[in-house]
């Protein structure tokens, strides 16, 4: 892949779509070096090492305008591929259509999330894979399970209107699990966008020391709880809120945030923000998939919905302007980060009367979107706190809530924050610990 | 054509990775072609297509297993990158506990092909617009006797071409057109909305479309949303019999004997992610259910989303049956799992990409069908809730501890079907849920689905269905 030029492939792809008479045409195309290596019972399961390239073309012509991604990227296979799409625009009607502005953006690589030494990396996997597994052990852990991941991602972009720019991101994340007995498990993640960040040990030790004070974990009595989410489980729910904001998903009827732009839809310690880049960030870039410039975001701020994201064709409809969040079809969040709180992780336990710490969770799924009905089903390391004291570890229970209600009771959040991004997680997310009122724990009829 | 050129690329690419020093080597040739045509609320979206091309190879040194991919189809880099599998095969070794050993299926060579009458290729955007504008034209404006003021509409077109060829003599190529639908309704009637995500689909050509009625369901899913917004009243709270459709009786099939067979989840290979098992290697021949629970998983159905006649190890697939008469009876297997417990491989492992690596999966799990007609099994129930379609469900990674709210759903009385109720909730454990089977109809019917698994994320469509399916005595949840 070290070949591939992929400022060249969208001028192949631009010049020939305007010869051919596209009013609107955009070439974005993304270049990925992944790397990773899975372990199970402390054994490594398989290495992988990927390297791919894809391009997107949108092209528009009378207010017809179609999508197109290939992977066949030899300079002739180009050629073809955008003719294709444009000789398809003439059996398609008209949609939602707004014109690229006038005028051409440049952008350069943002510094922001790259990391010139986490391009090489490789060989290393399998040595920081041991030492996850090693800490986890001296921990509590008897066997680990995990993957590491190393990621590169390079992006270039060229529109029509003359819009230019490329960027860059880097990312290494550890999702480990350990099993220290029957049912008694913990997870444990690392997730930075440097080598430097990234703590393998750390997130082993947290995994097997969780497994560990599992053993003998029992049922939950059911009822409502105050919940305290950590990072991990914050991130898996506050990314649904991102989905939730998104223009697309509210004129679809898929979002709980519809008829709630200016008004309360959280705590007003609850505070929202995304970011195309950021210090750290894992995810985004400098412009978005219409070579709009991305921007830092505030979606909710003191509990108050203050936007939607924004592409144009949806800025054009709700008579605004695009948030630098295109997705092209859907508009979406690059970096969500929840704002910090005031508290220590023990003073929050310390709050707790009645309470469930969750350290991890998965499945969340949707009753009604509309609504925002949701469970979720937690796992790994959950502890019963009772008058501020953790009292005996749980399993076999089921959070569920709605969103408006759930966040409208957030009660305290942490100083501290982490980066999440995990296989429950896409958006990366700066994420403090969560405390909820007011959840609804089940169990199954046995 | 793409596919042509990349088989001389596909064995050369496992005669260098056995140079290199592999004792195993496999290269899969994979090229998709997708047209999609959305439509949201009535209004057209962006056209949309999309093509994929690529070569993953997969290889076994010194007991530890290798993949690499990429679609830069030349031959010095793709040699190269078999090269590379190998050492990083190599270079796992010191955190490799338990080395890998396939098992030894006969290599199957064949050529395969999902029957299509109409060829997938016609599938232009207009065309699947056109099946779109048709639902909407049913359902749009409050047709269906209900506003639905939020409606996404998706109909795609996708064709699968692989060639697969393996140091083992394996070598197959084969062609799977599939038409998939998907949509999102929302309605809304005196300020209480219901919601209903409908996936349909079959393998095939544009005749799928008629073959599988969709617009007719649509409109039907439609108007059904009118009255469990009008007439859904409250849930008993008592212990009832549970009827489940051929719907929920397919997902029950699928999260809750599906998945905590896969052999790989067994062994613990999926821990950090979709979760391990509530069984254990050991666990064949233990009782789970009555002997009216019974299970499969068929890879051979015609027509269905999940039809694999030969895998992505190149093994013939084959019908496996999970629970049988209410015992675990096989797992699903693929070359390395079926090694580990010195059996053959029943042909589960697929992959949907080139650049992923083929895992265990499910293909069109079910509960098999019994001897009742739906109005003999409704009549068994004196009193009891049928739970017909479902929105809200999951189940923890151990597949052991399971939700489904059902969206419609009737009361039984006498042997009587009466009146609607809303969103009732059955939360319960997998051998409780399958303990509870008393019987089973003849009718069968199945849902398409894509189901989750793997790092990276792989969606591969499955089947999912079964008959009518009566569980005694069962004691609903509440959200």
């Amino acid at each position: 892949m070290t070949g591939l030029d992929i400022g060249a492939l969208n001028e192949d792809a631009v010049s020939t779509a305007k010869r051919l008479g596209a009013e609107d045409a955009i070439a974005l195309t993304a270049r990925v070096k992944d790397r990773m290596i899975r372990f199970a019972n402390s054994s490594v399961t398989t290495a992988n090492h990927v390297e791919e390239a894809e391009l997107m073309v949108y092209l528009a012509k009378n207010k017809k305008r179609a999508i197109a991604s290939t992977s066949n990227l030899e300079s002739a296979s180009v050629k073809r591929f955008v003719r294709d799409l444009f000789d398809s625009l003439k059996g398609l009607p008209e949609s939602e259509y707004v014109s690229l502005p006038d005028g051409a953006s440049k952008y350069s690589p943002s510094t922001l999330g790259f990391d010139r030494k986490l391009v090489e990396v490789g060989e290393e996997l399998p040595e920081f894979a041991k030492r996850a597994i090693n800490a986890s052990l001296a921990a509590g852990g008897k066997r680990s399970a995990g993957v590491i991941d190393a990621g590169t991602v390079w992006y270039a972009i060229l529109t029509s209107t003359g819009t230019k720019g490329s960027d860059a991101r880097t990312s290494i994340t550890l999702n480990i699990r350990s099993f220290a007995e029957k049912d008694a498990s913990g997870h444990g993640l690392s997730c930075s966008s440097t080598l430097a960040g990234f703590d393998s040990e750390e997130a082993g030790r947290r995994a097997g020391s969780d497994a560990k004070k599992m053993k003998e974990a029992s049922e939950p009595e059911p009822g409502a709880y105050q919940v305290l989410l950590s990072p991990t489980v914050a991130a898996n729910i506050v990314e649904t809120v991102g989905m939730a904001a998104s223009a697309f998903s509210v004129d679809a009827g898929m979002s709980y945030l519809a008829e709630k732009l200016g008004k309360k839809v959280a705590d007003e310690s609850f505070n929202l923000t995304d970011h195309g880049t950021m210090k750290g960030g894992l995810g985004g870039r400098v412009f978005d998939d219409e070579g709009t410039e991305t921007r830092s975001t505030p979606v909710i701020q003191n509990g108050v919905l203050k936007t939607y994201f924004h592409n144009l064709t949806t800025a054009k409809k709700w008579k605004t302007k695009s948030t630098g969040s295109a997705g092209l079809v859907t508009p979406h969040g690059w970096n969500y980060e929840v704002g910090a709180g005031d508290s220590s992780y023990e003073e929050m336990v310390k709050e707790m009367r009645r309470g469930i710490i969750l350290t991890s969770n998965w499945y969340t799924r949707f009753k009604n979107y509309r609504t925002g009905e949701f469970s979720t089903v937690p796992r790994d390391g959950a502890y019963l706190v009772e008058k501020g004291k953790v009292t005996r570890p749980l399993k076999g229970m089921r959070a569920g809530d709605d969103l408006p209600r759930m966040f409208s009771s957030v009660q305290l959040l942490s100083k501290n924050r982490e980066w999440i991004e995990w296989w429950e997680v896409d958006t990366p997310t700066l994420c403090p610990w969560m405390l909820i009122d007011g959840v609804k724990i089940t169990r199954a009829y046995e | 054509m793409k596919l042509e050129e990349g088989k001389q690329l596909a064995e050369s690419a496992v005669s260098k990775a056995l140079s290199a020093g592999a004792s195993y080597a496999e290269a899969r040739i994979q090229n998709t072609r997708a047209r999609q045509f959305m439509m949201k609320n009535g209004e057209s979206q962006p056209s949309f297509f999309a093509e994929g091309y690529g070569i993953g190879i997969r290889v076994i040194s010194r007991g530890a297993l290798g993949f690499a991919a990429t679609n830069e189809m030349k031959p010095g880099l793709v040699n190269e990158l078999a090269e590379r599998a190998v050492k990083l095969a190599r270079a796992s070794v010191p955190v490799l506990k338990k080395k890998i050993t396939f098992d030894s299926s006969k290599a199957a060579r064949k050529r395969w092909a999902a029957p299509e009458k109409i060829k997938i290729e016609n599938a232009d955007a207009a065309w699947l617009r056109k099946v779109l504008l048709d639902i909407e034209g049913r359902i749009g404006d409050g047709k269906a006797g209900v506003k639905l003021p939020g409606r996404f509409l998706a109909l795609g077109a996708e064709l699968e071409e692989k060639y697969y060829v393996n140091s083992d003599g394996a070598k197959v190529e084969a062609r799977l057109p599939r038409i998939g639908f998907f949509g999102s309704l929302t309605a809304v009637e005196g300020g209480a909305t219901a919601q209903r995500l409908l996936e349909q689909g079959e393998t095939g050509g544009l005749e799928v479309v008629k073959r599988i009625k969709l617009i007719d369901k649509v409109e039907e899913e439609a108007k059904t949303m009118g009255k469990v917004l009008r007439t859904a009243g409250k849930p008993p709270t008592d212990t009832v019999d549970v009827v489940l459709s051929p719907e929920l009786s397919g997902i029950a099939a699928h999260e809750s004997v599906g998945h905590p067979q896969e052999a790989d989840r067994v062994l613990g290979r999926e821990g950090a992610q979709a979760g391990e098992s509530y069984l254990k290697a050991d666990s064949l021949g233990r009782k789970i259910g009555s002997v009216e629970a019974n299970v499969s998983d068929d890879p051979t159905l015609l027509h269905s989303m999940g039809y694999t006649p030969v895998d992505d190890e190149g093994v013939v697939a084959k019908k496996r049956r999970l629970i049988k008469n209410g015992v675990i009876n096989e797992f699903l297997h693929n070359r390395a799992t079926a090694g580990e417990f010195g059996l053959e491989s029943n042909g589960a492992s697929r992959s949907v990409s080139f650049d992923r690596e083929p895992i265990i999966r499910m293909s069109n799990t079910f509960v098999e069908p019994g001897d009742y007609s739906t109005d003999e099994l409704i009549g068994e129930v004196k009193h009891g809730v049928f739970f017909k379609t479902f929105t809200e469900w999951n189940i923890d990674d151990k597949r052991f501890n399971q939700r489904y709210v059902a969206l419609e759903a009737y009361l039984i009385e006498k042997g009587e079907v009466k009146e609607m109720v809303k969103a009732p909730v059955l939360e319960i454990t997998t051998p409780r849920l399958w303990g509870s089977v008393k019987a089973r109809s003849k009718s069968m019917e199945f849902e398409a689905a894509v189901c989750g698994k793997g790092d990276p994320q792989q969606g591969a469509p499955v089947w999912t269905g079964g008959p009518e399916t009566l569980l005694k005595g069962i004691r609903l949840g509440a959200r």
